[in-house]
Parts: C-alpha cells; structure tokens; sequence
C-alpha cells in the first residue's frame, strides 16, 4: 500500500509505457500469425485478410480493395498512427521522455536507442520481408519488459506501467480472439494464433489436441499460470490495483477499476470451459468494455492532472 | 464646505458568468491607505463565494488583496468597505522649471516621465505644449493642460473600453475619467513634469450633508510632481478635494485596476459596479 | 606519426601553444598523450562519443529537431592557480549581484548614492515589480549563475556576461565527464583533475537551504515547461541527480497561497522550486495570460513566504547588458572590495557622447541588444555588411537603451578534433555557481563551448557550437575552496553518479 502517492502525470506516462510496449508486442505477434498468409499463400483472399487484420487491431478501413503492402504500412509503419508497431513504440518513447526522471536509464536508452533503429529496420524490411522487423521488434519489447522488471523498483510506478501492461494484454488477447471468431477462414489457423500468443508450447504441454478450438480459447482465457491468458492478466491488474490503493482507507471508496475487473474475473471463474467458445462473442466483447472501463476509472482517481489551461481576463471597476 | 469630510464608503463590484468558473485567481486594489490626505480607520474586504484572503503593500504602495477561488461558481462579488477621513491638501509653491528637470529628479521619477502604452501620445498637441510649457507656475501650466483637456475631450460614459489608451480616447475626442486622465498623464510626461494614475472614489455632493448616502463612483485622476505630489482631476475640472479618496497610485491604470483575475470557465460579464458613499461626521 | 596540428594564425591567444610547437607546461602531458593516438583511432573514439550521446538521448531540441550537442574530444584545462582566481572572482561576482537584487528590490541605496541612475533599471523590461516584497528566508535569489568568461588576446580573463536567471548547460560539464572517462579513461590516469558530480547535491543543499523556515521537511522540486523545451535534458538529469520530482506546471496548483502537486495520492505541498521557467511565462496571474507552462498565484504563495522560488523572479533585472557595465560598480560599493575580473571593455549607448563616437565608427564594435541571450541579435561591426550596419545604426538611435557597443575581442583558440586533423577553434568559459547562502561555491572548471566553424565566433549551441570538457588540475599546494560536497539533509531516493543526461541551449527563457 502506498503512503505517499506520486505525481499524477508521471503515473500516467508509466501507464501508458506499459501499454504501448505491450501492443508493440502483441502487434507484432498477430501480424506475424498473419504474415505467411499474406505473403505468401497463393490462394489467400489478400483483401479479406487485410480487412480482418485491420479488424482485430481495431482500424476502421473504408470499404476497397485493400493491398498487403499498404496494409503493413499502417498497421506495422505507420508511427502517426497509435495503433501500429512503430507508432505504439513511438508512444512508449514519448512517455518515457516525460517520466525520465523515474524511469531507469537502462530503459531510457533501451527505448531511445530501439526507436532510432527503426527507420533503418523499416528500410531493410522493404527489400527482405517483414519478418525480421517484427522480430526485431519482439526482441526489444522483451527486452523492455524484462529490465522494467529488474531495473525499476517495484513500487507505484511500477504497478501503473503492469497495470497498463496488463490490461493491454487482456485487450490484444480478447482482440485476437475475435478475429478468429468474426472470420475465421481469413483468421490464422488456431496453430499459428497459438503462436502469435506466445503460447504454443505451453499449450502443448497441457493438451495436445491442436484442433480443439474450444481447448485453445479456454487455455488464453482461463489458464491460471500462463501470463498471457486473460484470466492471468485480470488478476494482475487487480493485484496491482490493490497495492496502488493509499493507505489509510479502512473503507473501500468503491474503486470502479477494481469492480469492473472484478465482475470480468467472476464472469470467468465460473464460466464452464467447455461451453466456451459459445459464449465466446459476448465475453470478449465484455472483456473489451472491461478494459475501457478500467482505463477511464483508473484515468480518472489517478491520474487527474490539468492538461492545456486557458486562462480568461477578467478586470473590473 | 468643512474641513475635514468623514466618509463611509462602500464599492461593491463583480463578474458573473455564463456557467460556472473555477480556478479563479484576484487581486483587488479597493482599500484605501492613510495618506497626507486622509486618513483611514477601518476597511474590510468581502469576497463571496467566502475564501481566505492575503493582503500585501505593492510595489507603488497599494494595498492588495490576492484570493483564489477553486470550486465552482456562478458568480464572483467583492464588496470593499472603509471608514476615511479626508481633507484638501494646500497648494505648495511649485518648483521652477530647472529643478523640476535637473538630473537628479527627472532621474528619480524616470517611471512617471516616461510613457507607457496606455499614455503614449504620438505627436499629439505638440504647439499648445510649447505655449504652456512657457508659463513660469507648474501649477498653472498644469490647470491650463488639463483644461484644455476637459474641453476637448467629452466625458462620455461608455465611449471606450477598460482596456482603451490614451492616443484612443485623444483621437475620438471622447472617453471616461480614466482615459481622461491617461491623456492627462500623458501630456504632462511629454512637458517633463512627473505625473501618476490615481485610483480612488470621488464623493459627488458639493454641499454634503452628515448621513446622506449618496451613489458615489469609483474615480481616476492625476497626481503631478511639483515639489510635491500634487493631485488634480481633469474630469471635473478641479485640483483634488477632500472629496477625493486614494486608493492607490501607479504609471497608469494597469497598474492600480481595481479589481484583475484570471479564471478557468465560460466568459465573465461585469457586475454592475455599485459605490455608496455616506458621510459620518 | 600522430595526429596533425594545424597552425593557429588567427592572432588569438591559443590556449595549449604558447607558439607555434611549443605546449604550454601544463598541456605537455595531453599533448603526448594525444600524439599517442592514430588519426584514425581518433575519429573512431569521436565518432564513439557522439553515438553514445544520441543513445543516451543526450540532446537538445533545436528548430523541432533533438540533437546532440558535440562534445570535442581535446580536453582544456585550467591549472589550479589559475582557477582558483577564477573561482574567487566568480563567487565575488555572484555576491555581488545578489546585493545588487536585494538593493532594487528593496531600499534602492544603489540610487541614493547616486552610482547608478534609477533610469537604467526602470527602463529595463526585466525588471519585476510583481517582486517587489519577496523576500528570500536565506537571502538567496541567485542559487545558480552561469557567469560567461572569455579570455583575451593578452591571455586575461573577463566576464562577457552574466545569467543569472535560468543559467543552463550544466548538465553537459556532467555528461562530458562521464562520456571522457569512459572514452579516454587512460588521460585520467595521467591527470589529476576534479571531479564534477558533486554539482547536484551542491544545488540540493542549496535548495534545502533556501527553504522556508516553517517548511520542517521541505519537498523541493524541479519545474520544466516540458518535453518541447530545449534544455528538457538538463531539467531530467538535475532532478533524477537531486532525487526530486521534476514537474510542469499542470502537475502544480496554488491555493490560498500555498503550493501543491498532484498525486496519485491526493495533493502534496511543495516548498521550494528550483523552476526552468522564465518570468514571463511563470504566473499567468502577474505575467503572460496565454502561458500554459506557469502556474497561477506562484507569485503571491512566494510572497507570502510558503514557496521559495528559485532563481528569483526578477532576477533578469541582473543580466541586463547595460546593468553588467555597471557590476564592478557594484562590486565596489556592495563588498567594499576590487573586483578581481574585469569586464570586456564596454560602452553604454544612452550617453549621448559615447553613442556620437561609437556611431560614428560602427563597424569597430561589436553591438550586442541588452536583453539579448544566446548570441542572438549580436552584430560584429568588422565582419557586418554596410547595410547590416545602417540597420543598427537606425535600430540604436531610435533606442539607444537597447544596445551596448564593446570591443571586439578575439576570444581565445584550442586545438580541436575536427574532419582530419586538430585545427584551432574560438572558445570561451561558463563556470557555473551555486549559492547557498553561506557560501558561492563554483563548479570547477564549468562548460567549455567552442565555435566549430572555422574563424567563427559565436558558440552557442543553437549555431553549431560544441563543447569540450574541461578539466581543472589539482595542485595539493593550492587549497581547493569547497572541494568536498556537504552532507546534504536527502529526504529522498539517491540517484547515484550521474546516469541520464541532458541539454543545453538558449532559446525559450534559457540563458
């Protein structure tokens, strides 16, 4: 529990550091499921595909042919937009220079030095592909996240950067679940989604049936030991959520982050795994509102700060 | 007339808003201070919504009072009471002309010699200067210029903003006591005689009667060094009076507004700025 | 073979060659081991140190733009004896502004003995009525001054202008040093030479010191206009170093005279403010309306003694070119003592006579605007255009208040890394003081900048300028005034040697 509190817009950066690092990531994972696809399926519809890619990642496209090039452009390229890989790297990068006084400087100079590096990526990519770009990106979002965890003491700031990792996650991972509902024969098959998660080899440690689509979306959303499940990451946010908590409050001021994740983690406990992917539409849809709300609960009690004041005259007799 | 008038005054003033302000930070000049002139035995500031207040003597010897409002609100009011003695000052010899430009004093009032925007006048009544400026009495050069002022331009409330200048109000021939003085200030600085802003409240009757409350308002006129500070109110074509009330001085009126804010919120109106004045003894 | 030193043939004084080949004793052992190295390994470990400073985000922002601020790998060095004069005519100097500061905006004595007219100071636009009434609790309004020296064709020293307001670049005298060492740790070995990191408990103490007496754990902080800012760098490292929240002025807010910034926990009083914000923009209340980077009512908090503001407000009333011309003045009628640097020879254009003479031959001075900060409307008569000189000539009769005519001096030149070989390049000095009310301590050695174009002048950071790290000798004989840090009173997290760096420049309110 924290006695002091910190600076409301420094909490914020972190916040945001820890979300934007986490979508480059996540970015990168379901574009690389895509990828194959894309580039080299000769049979792919590549409109269809791009359109549910841009679906998942939550881009509104307007209704045309869409191109694979172009479509990487904005989804992977493209650091005016928030939502690509360079953009969300670009983001992390500006809150880091706003919270670079707390922030270690091993992770200033992680960050500085990656986003550098991307234009140089993003020109080799043209000529070889995309891949090394994603995994060049993979590579220094670990990286991030591992020296976020050994380089920055584990207090407040800390928890708003996991709890925005956190809840990034639950959002990435709810999205990429839904392309595969929403269209599944554009979606990647379940094999390379479990790659794109990052849990190919834990799940098949657990199961081994591949093809069990029910298997697959119960072990990204109910695994209790894989950190990349939903239900993993709620109870991290929340874990986090408590800690940030002043002391000092016998009473809970009813923290409208907490019963949002709160009401998300029921809804899973007690959900039967194998009816799942039945009810899977109406679950990711109220894991998706869930992680706004958390977002606008949490913007709201901690993060209040003035952004740009204008000031009125006023004189008088 | 007697000598010494006692007065009560109160100046109540304001804004209101469309919607609701916040943050809201002021400084109100509406205290008088005892001077040569007067003297003041009590005075009270009321701002409402209630806040603490802070008071401080600024730079040109005002006294402030500096509040912040941070919850919202309609409506700001700050009602300024004061309980003031006051009589005329006499007329000193003047200082002649050498000594009112040597070195050392032109020096020592650089502030009130030197123009401001609000008193800056660009070429303005350059041959009437030359005649007065040939008139050995500070004194009388001053009354003919400020005179000659009064005729020229009209007093005609609401024919220019709070925030007009002196060139402004010149060009249109019109202005309120204010400006008037500001086209004062600025001719006399042009002459090389140190003049400064007043702000302050004027008692309107001639002939005061004890507990006549009378709607008085608040003022501006001119203090001129001539040996000493010297007051004179071009608007009513008079040298200041024991109807005359300081509240503060300045270059200009920026420096002594009566009341200046800054807020967060919907645009303000001024309140209908309300001056009683009451005569106790 | 080693590296080639070009000749010096400017005429100025070069700082390691007392003539051609011939080293200065106490640049004999560089120079050897400069010649140790192969051109090439040279540019190598150049190139080096510049990487390191664009991955470190060593930068400063400059038209949108963040960029690294050159750092020469060919180090200066001031003997001790040497710098121990320096340093006592700084802190001498510094004294005296603040008696100064307290004296204009306080009694005036300064006028009433008729050393100065009043005129220079209410016609000065820095100068701050709003502050009039604010008292320092320790007295102190210059906790930091980066006095500017450069030294002259005879090899003196004088003071080319002072800042006294928002002085910056210290933050490379710290990230010089530490790229050095890392890059050339073998010239350490060979050299004894103060450290530098000592800057930032130095200013902590300072702070703390300068707080209110009722404040009993006074919470300092460091307030930046932001990202956008070109000393953003300077502000990071200052309060990582110091251990203490940098904010911006959203994250504050006045009440009732007191000062607080938001936190997740609610408010937090806020004591003293080691603020990178320029006057103008600090108080929309007193100052700018349209500032989005001050905070409302900062001025009366300060005065009602609850926040200590630090540098001063007002404070610019000291910079003020035509000001400086009077600052032995001061120093003799303040300290009662001989000022031990002297000024750059100086002319005031608001006398009639001296403005006559210098019109007259314009083209013999250098012409600096008086408010002027970062080389910024500086004209060099010898190298000015006829047309640039009708311009000035019009711009000083029309406000002959706004400008100060000098000698132009040939500032003094130090073989520098550059392309190829080593060539010599104009550079000056500011050493950097910090004032905590007992005593001036001053940074030893300070930022060395230098004009990488060949023959130019001017070395800002915002003209292409670089800096060099500058190392001051230690000699037992000489006893170092403050070389060892106090024990600061920490309340909070210590940062450790320096890790993050930062910026420097003068745009934006920074001197």
């Amino acid at each position: 529990m924290s006695e002091r509190g910190m600076l409301s817009r420094l909490a914020e950066s972190l916040f945001w550091i820890g979300r934007y690092i986490e979508r480059a990531d996540d970015t990168a994972r379901i574009v690389d499921s895509y990828v194959h696809r894309m580039v080299e399926d000769p049979f792919n519809d590549e409109s269809a595909t791009c359109r549910s890619l841009f679906s998942i990642l939550g881009i509104e496209v307007e209704n045309q042919r869409l191109r694979t090039g172009e479509t990487l452009q904005t989804i992977v390229y493209d650091i005016e937009n928030p939502n690509s890989i360079a953009g969300a790297l670009n983001g992390a990068y500006e809150n880091a220079r706003r919270s670079r006084d707390y922030i270690s400087s091993e992770m200033w100079v992680a960050l500085n030095t990656t986003r550098n590096e991307l234009p140089k990526r993003e020109k080799r990519s043209r000529d070889f592909g995309p891949a090394t770009y994603l995994s060049y990106v993979r590579e220094r979002t670990s990286l991030l996240a591992g020296l976020t965890d050994a380089t920055l003491s584990h207090d407040d700031g800390w928890r708003f950067l996991v709890l925005g990792r956190n809840l990034e996650r639950i959002d990435m991972t709810a999205r990429l679940l839904r392309g595969r509902v929403v269209s599944e024969e554009n979606a990647p098959d379940w094999m390379a989604f479990l790659r794109a998660s990052g849990a190919m080899e834990a799940f098949m440690r657990n199961t081994r049936e591949i093809n069990d689509a029910n298997g697959v979306a119960a072990f990204l959303m109910l695994d209790r030991l894989f950190p990349r499940s939903v239900l993993y990451s709620l109870n991290l946010a929340d874990e986090c959520l408590v800690e940030i908590q002043p002391v000092g409050q016998r009473i809970s001021s009813g923290d409208a982050a907490r019963q949002a994740l709160a009401r998300a983690r029921g809804t899973l406990e007690f959900i039967d795994p194998r009816q799942l992917i039945d009810q899977l539409p109406e679950l990711l849809e109220m894991l998706e509102a869930t992680c706004f709300r958390v977002t606008d609960a949490v913007t709201d009690r901690y993060f209040r700060h003035e952004d740009a004041v204008v000031w009125n005259i006023e004189e008088g007799l | 007339m007697s000598e010494r008038l006692g007065l009560a005054i109160r100046h109540h003033t304001g804004f209101t808003y469309d919607g609701l302000a916040k943050a809201s930070y002021n400084e109100a000049r509406m205290t008088p201070r005892s001077l040569g002139t007067q003297q003041v035995q009590s005075s009270r500031i009321t701002v409402r919504p209630s806040v603490p207040l802070s008071s401080h003597v600024d730079y040109f010897g005002t006294l402030v009072t500096a509040f912040d409002i941070q919850e919202t609100h309609p409506q700001l009011e700050v009602e300024a009471t004061s309980q003031v003695e006051s009589w005329a000052a006499t007329l000193e010899t003047p200082l002649d002309w050498r000594a009112l430009r040597s070195e050392r004093l032109s020096d020592r009032f650089s502030e009130f010699l030197l123009p401001t925007h609000r008193t800056a006048l660009v070429g303005a009544i350059t041959d009437e200067i030359a005649t007065w400026q040939k008139l050995s009495d500070v004194h009388e050069c001053v009354e003919t210029a400020s005179n000659f002022i009064r005729g020229e331009v009209s007093y005609v409330p609401g024919a220019t903003t709070v925030s007009a200048t002196a060139q402004e109000a010149w060009d249109r021939r019109k202005g309120v006591c204010q400006d008037i003085t500001h086209v004062t200030i600025g001719l006399l600085r042009a002459m090389g005689i140190p003049a400064r802003y007043v702000s302050g409240y004027l008692y309107p009757a001639t002939e005061p009667e004890v507990g006549d409350v009378v709607e008085g308002q608040s003022h501006a006129w001119v203090e001129y060094f001539s040996g000493t500070w010297t007051g004179i109110d071009p608007t009513n074509g008079v040298r200041e009076t024991q109807r005359h009330i300081i509240v503060g001085h300045g270059r200009d009126y920026d420096d002594v507004a009566p009341l200046k804010g800054i807020y967060q919120g919907p645009e303000s109106t001024q309140l209908g700025v309300l001056v009683e004045i009451r005569r106790t003894h | 073979m080693g590296v080639v030193f070009e000749e010096d043939a400017s005429g100025a004084w070069n700082e390691m060659f007392s003539s051609p080949g011939q080293p200065r004793p106490i640049y004999e052992r560089l120079l050897a081991d400069i010649n140790a190295y192969q051109p090439q390994e040279l540019r190598l470990r150049s190139e080096q140190l510049a990487r390191t400073f664009i991955d470190r985000g060593v930068t400063f922002a400059h038209s949108g733009e963040e960029r690294p601020f050159p750092l020469d790998l060919v180090p200066r060095i001031l003997g001790a004896l040497e710098w121990d004069r320096l340093a006592r005519g700084i802190a001498q100097r510094v004294r005296a502004l603040e008696a100064f500061l307290a004296d204009v905006y306080g009694e005036g004595r300064i006028f009433d003995e008729a050393l100065m007219p009043r005129r220079v100071i209410t016609s000065s636009p820095h100068y701050c009525r709003a502050a009039f009434g604010i008292t320092p609790p320790n007295g102190v309004r210059i906790a930091v001054a980066g006095i500017d020296l450069i030294r002259d064709e005879h090899g003196n020293f004088c003071v080319l202008e002072d800042n006294v307001r928002i002085p910056s670049g210290v933050s490379y005298v710290i990230e010089n040093r530490r790229a050095m060492t890392q890059a050339f740790s073998a010239l350490f070995s060979d050299h004894r030479v103060h450290p530098v990191d000592s800057y930032p408990s130095r200013l902590f103490a300072a702070l703390l010191a300068a707080a209110p007496a009722k404040a009993l754990e006074p919470v300092i902080v460091v307030l930046s206009p932001g990202v956008f800012n070109a000393a953003y760098f300077e502000h990071v490292l200052l309060a990582r170093m110091m251990g203490v929240e940098l904010v911006e002025g959203r994250d504050l807010v006045c009440r009732s005279n007191h000062v607080y910034m938001r936190t997740t926990n609610g408010e937090r009083a806020v004591h003293v403010i080691y603020r990178r914000v320029d006057d103008d923009w600090l108080d929309p209340l007193q100052f700018r309306p349209d500032t989005v980077i001050g905070v409302a009512g900062l001025v009366n908090a300060a005065r009602a003694g609850n926040v200590v503001i630090s540098n001063g407000i007002g404070n610019g009333v000291a910079d003020d070119k035509l000001i400086y011309t009077y600052v032995p003045e001061f120093i003799r009628f303040y300290l009662g003592e001989k000022p031990l640097l002297d000024n750059v020879e100086t002319h005031r254009l608001d006398d009639d006579e001296v403005r006559a003479e210098v019109l007259g031959q314009l083209a013999r001075y250098v012409i600096k605007p008086v408010d002027g900060s970062g080389g910024k409307g500086i004209v060099i008569g010898p190298r000015a255009t006829t047309t640039e000189l009708k311009a000035l000539h019009k711009a000083i009769s029309a406000a002959p208040r706004n400008f100060i005519a000098q000698r132009p001096v040939a500032l003094s030149t130090h073989p520098t890394f550059v392309g190829e070989g080593i060539a010599p390049r104009h550079i000056d000095l500011r050493p950097f003081a910090v004032n905590d009310g007992e005593d001036v301590w001053v940074l030893p050695g300070g930022l060395t900048r230098v004009a990488l174009g060949e023959g130019e002048l001017i070395v800002n950071s915002s003209r292409g300028g670089g800096s060099k790290d500058t190392w001051v000798l230690n000699d037992e004989s000489i006893p170092f005034r403050g070389a060892v840090p106090p024990a600061s009173a920490r309340s909070r997290r210590y940062a450790g040697p320096p890790r993050q760096n930062d910026e420097y420049i003068f745009e934006q309110g920074e001197q």
